[in-house]
């Protein structure tokens, strides 16, 4: 037995099996990351039935709510006793429901603990309604009628409950139609409006500042001006007469303990009665919910509605980063193995640089708040838009800033990857190049940068995951918990590197800690994280591609 | 290539008449000189790797260096272009003079020398282009863009190098794809594309199997009615084959130089009849 043990592991075998051991739990580990928040967060968008709970409070009174069971826990009983609920004494743990019952402008909270022993009867009777509303979170209850202007439309007690929920169905959507109107003209042409307004503003304040108050000039921007409020005043009464018709309807609605509330159409994004729901009605209404998180803007403190803009700010601020990353880390690494003479200085510096790369990333942001934002940005406002002060354009956080903090924070990655690419190409292709009369600058710059442009892009792809993760940096020099606009829009110049933007990472930390109701935000903040691995997968994928692309193109000399 | 010496003749290990050369003696002396080496010394840091060398490369001729390892031939050739000045720790005294110009003088343009002097390497190092870059490269650099010119030259160089049929149909491949004996006539191709005078060649087939080094070799007896060819080889065989004269060095010292029928049949030297017979090296 010894001798047989002693020989299996001279074989070798039990390194192949650590190794692959080691492989395997690493898998594993990632897959179980993944599952956990793909789970956690994608469930969130399923319409789950809603139950009618009638249970006993810790006062033994009856009760009776309305709500979805969006968890369940063992809890001690030692625990619940000294919180003054009656247990049975033969049970060590006992299970504990977490019911979301919505209403939160009439109860003050979503959610409610329910013990399973208290429970008398639980069910989910059919024509149970949820409204999605733009304030107070969910309602759950019953459906009274529909009105127009005060007046009754439809009512479930004379109509019955089809032709009601058909009728708020139609008019929620012309509400919802009359509403994306209103949104469009509000953030398109008044937004442009505005914008215009303000630019016609900073020129008179620049001929202010530049003592040039030729009354030509100005008596042309004022003509400008009244221009646009021409336009902004018919708009302004289109606007009026929308949120007029926004006004029109309302709905009467009742909560499982008899309180009716009616609320205007306009506060209601969606309707659904999750247990009158198919499975594949479900699935439908799961799908939009999820395109509804990809593709809209957030709403509730951004526990509700989509998260379009911290989508695009991620990315956005990714690409820029990259962009100035690139060329800066590829010129240093160029410098540092081509041209500097090799000794203690660039040793130093490569020490340095890799050092550079444990910085705690904090301490970049606050780098890039002091340098960046409070000197560069405060210069050029002092230089190119002194019109605009005291409001500063480029002298606060926005997205150049965070872009170039973060290219400051990941160019060590760049500069040792192209360093290592560098290192390998062979000097016999150099030598070929330089024996035919080019200069040493012509040989990189036509042969050698070209073969290393795979080495770059793994630093780029490095680089790019580090910064795509990155928020605390971005707290300080760019990213806000709600970006009134895009960095990207119609009105010149397009691309507008001075606004603040939303980020994916920092939407994570904002729900889950800064908002109202954690409790409701928290497969949010699944999801959210879910789809920051998402997008920093794609992000990355995009990049090998093209590594992959150029390695294929300029495959290494085969000897 | 010890066991290939003594199969041979117990005296000479190359037998010169059966290589089917000329058997003419040419005179050194008699010939118009195109690089004139000048008391050349070369240090890599403290240690002298080129003693004082003085010879003349006759113009139009092969000149071939011989010796063993480590004797300092490739490092002569590759004084004749300057590429030693991209080793750091290497210092050159002395001169050599291209068309009575010193080409270590300071006022000398490195590139336009190494355009005069062109050098193709032991192993292929064709660019990860296409063919055609590969053999456009050289005039790209000085500029010429006129897609004629380029047509033009690219076609006559890979003529030139005995590579056009082989490749004109797939001139826009990748350089990478072809064999090792391709690929350094594509070297060459490349190298008299931009028309030098000076043809340096550092044991251009030692990486090649036979029938390619046949073909280089054919190569450098066409090439050299248009230019002048030195050709370092650890082949002596290749050696007498392929060249006019032929230059001994031993130890960084050049022991012997001259016509290279005489050298391989009556050396003057003792040194050089031992290494020829195969005694060292």
């Amino acid at each position: 037995m010894n001798v047989s043990v002693k020989d299996w592991f001279k074989s070798g075998a039990p390194w192949v099996w650590l190794n692959a051991g080691a492989v395997s739990l690493c898998v594993i580990m990632v897959i179980g990351l993944l599952g956990l928040i793909a789970v956690r967060g994608l469930g969130h968008f399923w319409p789950s039935n809603v139950y009618v709970t009638e249970f006993e409070n810790r006062a033994g009174e009856a009760r009776t709510i309305l709500g979805e069971i969006t968890d369940e826990k063992m809890v001690s009983a030692t625990q619940l006793t000294s919180a003054g609920y009656q247990v049975p004494d033969n049970m060590e743990y006992i299970p504990r429901q977490l019911l979301k019952v919505g209403n939160r402008d009439v109860y003050g909270q979503d959610f409610q603990w329910v013990l399973g022993t208290s429970i008398n009867s639980q069910h989910s009777p059919e024509n149970m309604i949820v409204l999605e509303r733009r304030e107070w979170g969910n309602f759950y209850g019953t459906l009274k009628s529909v009105k127009q202007a005060g007046e009754v439309i439809a009512s479930t007690e004379k109509d019955g409950f089809e032709a009601t929920w058909e009728e708020l169905q139609q008019r929620i959507e012309r509400a919802l139609a009359i509403q994306e109107d209103i949104h469009d003209i509000e953030t398109g042409a008044i937004g442009s409006i505005n914008y215009g307004l303000e630019r016609i503003r900073l020129k008179e304040r620049g001929l202010e500042l530049q003592g040039d108050m030729d009354p030509i000039k100005l008596q042309v921007l004022a003509e400008e001006r009244a221009e646009l409020d021409a336009e902004y005043d018919v708009l302004k009464e289109e606007l009026n007469a929308l949120y007029q018709q926004a006004q029109r309807d309302q709905v009467v609605v009742e909560t499982i303990q008899g309180n009716q509330i009616e609320m205007a159409l306009s506060k209601v994004v969606l309707a659904y009665a999750p247990n009158n729901m198919g499975v594949f009605d479900k699935i439908g209404h799961y799908f939009g919910k999820l395109g509804e998180f990809l593709l809209d803007d957030p709403r509730e403190a951004n526990t509700e509605g989509g998260i379009y803009p911290a989508i695009f700010g991620t990315v956005m601020m990714v690409l820029l980063m990259s962009i100035m990353v690139t060329p800066f880390g590829v010129v240093a690494a160029v410098y540092l193995r081509e041209y500097a003479k090799q000794g203690t200085v660039t040793r130093v510096i490569r020490i340095a640089v890799n050092n550079l790369a444990g910085v705690p990333s904090i301490v970049y942001g606050v780098f890039g708040l002091g340098f960046f934002i409070y000197f560069l940005g405060g210069s050029i406002d002092q230089l190119f838009y002194p019109e605009a002060l005291p409001a500063p354009t480029f002298g606060t956080p926005g997205l150049l800033w965070a872009s170039l903090t973060l290219a400051i924070l990941t160019v060590p990655v760049v500069i040792v990857a192209t360093e290592e690419g560098l290192s390998r190409i062979p000097r016999a292709v150099r030598e070929g190049s330089l024996a035919l009369g080019a200069t040493k600058f012509e040989t990189l710059w036509k042969v050698v940068l070209p073969m290393s442009s795979p080495a770059i892009m793994t630093g780029v792809i490095l680089a790019i995951a580090r910064a795509a993760g990155e928020v605390a940096p971005l707290m300080l020099v760019g990213v806000v918990k709600l970006a009134p606009s895009l960095p990207l829009d119609g009105n010149f110049p397009f691309l507008h590197l001075d606004r603040k933007f939303m980020h994916l990472g920092f939407h994570i930390y904002d729900v889950g800690f800064q908002s109202p109701n954690v409790e409701a935000a928290r497969p949010l903040v699944y999801a959210t994280a879910l789809l920051l691995v998402v997008v920093i997968a794609v992000l990355n994928l995009a990049a090998v591609a093209i590594r992959n692309n150029l390695r294929e193109k300029y495959k290494s000399l085969e000897h | 290539m010890t066991d290939q010496m003594n199969n041979e003749t117990p005296t000479h290990a190359v037998d010169i008449s059966a290589l089917g050369r000329d058997t003419e003696q040419r005179d050194l002396a008699k010939e118009e000189m195109c690089l004139e080496v000048k008391d050349l010394q070369l240090y890599y840091g403290e240690k002298r790797a080129l003693h004082g060398i003085n010879m003349k490369i006759p113009k139009n001729r092969v000149t071939a260096f011989i010796g063993p390892s480590g004797c300092g031939k490739s490092t002569l050739l590759r004084c004749f272009n300057r590429m030693n000045d991209l080793v750091d720790i290497c210092r050159i005294e002395g001169q050599i003079m291209l068309d009575n110009q010193n080409i270590y003088e300071r006022a000398v343009d490195v590139t336009e020398l190494r355009r005069r002097v062109g050098m193709v390497f032991q192993k292929p190092n064709p660019f990860p282009k296409s063919i055609y870059e590969n053999v456009a490269y050289g005039l790209r650099i000085q500029g010429i863009n006129n897609r004629r010119v380029l047509d033009e030259v690219v076609e006559s160089s890979l003529r030139g190098a005995a590579l056009w049929d082989e490749v004109k149909d797939r001139l826009h491949d990748s350089a990478l794809g072809m064999s090792g004996g391709q690929q350094q006539r594509l070297v060459i191709a490349r190298t008299i594309a931009v028309k030098p005078d000076v043809l340096l060649l550092d044991e251009p087939a030692s990486a090649l199997d036979p029938i390619s080094t046949l073909k280089i070799e054919e190569l450098i007896n066409e090439l050299k009615d248009q230019y002048t060819i030195v050709i370092v080889t650890h082949n002596m065989q290749q050696a007498a084959r392929v060249s006019d004269y032929t230059a001994f060095m031993y130890m960084g010292d050049l022991i012997e130089f001259g016509d290279t029928n005489q050298i391989f049949t009556n050396p003057g030297k003792k040194q050089t009849e031992d290494y020829i017979t195969g005694r060292y090296g």
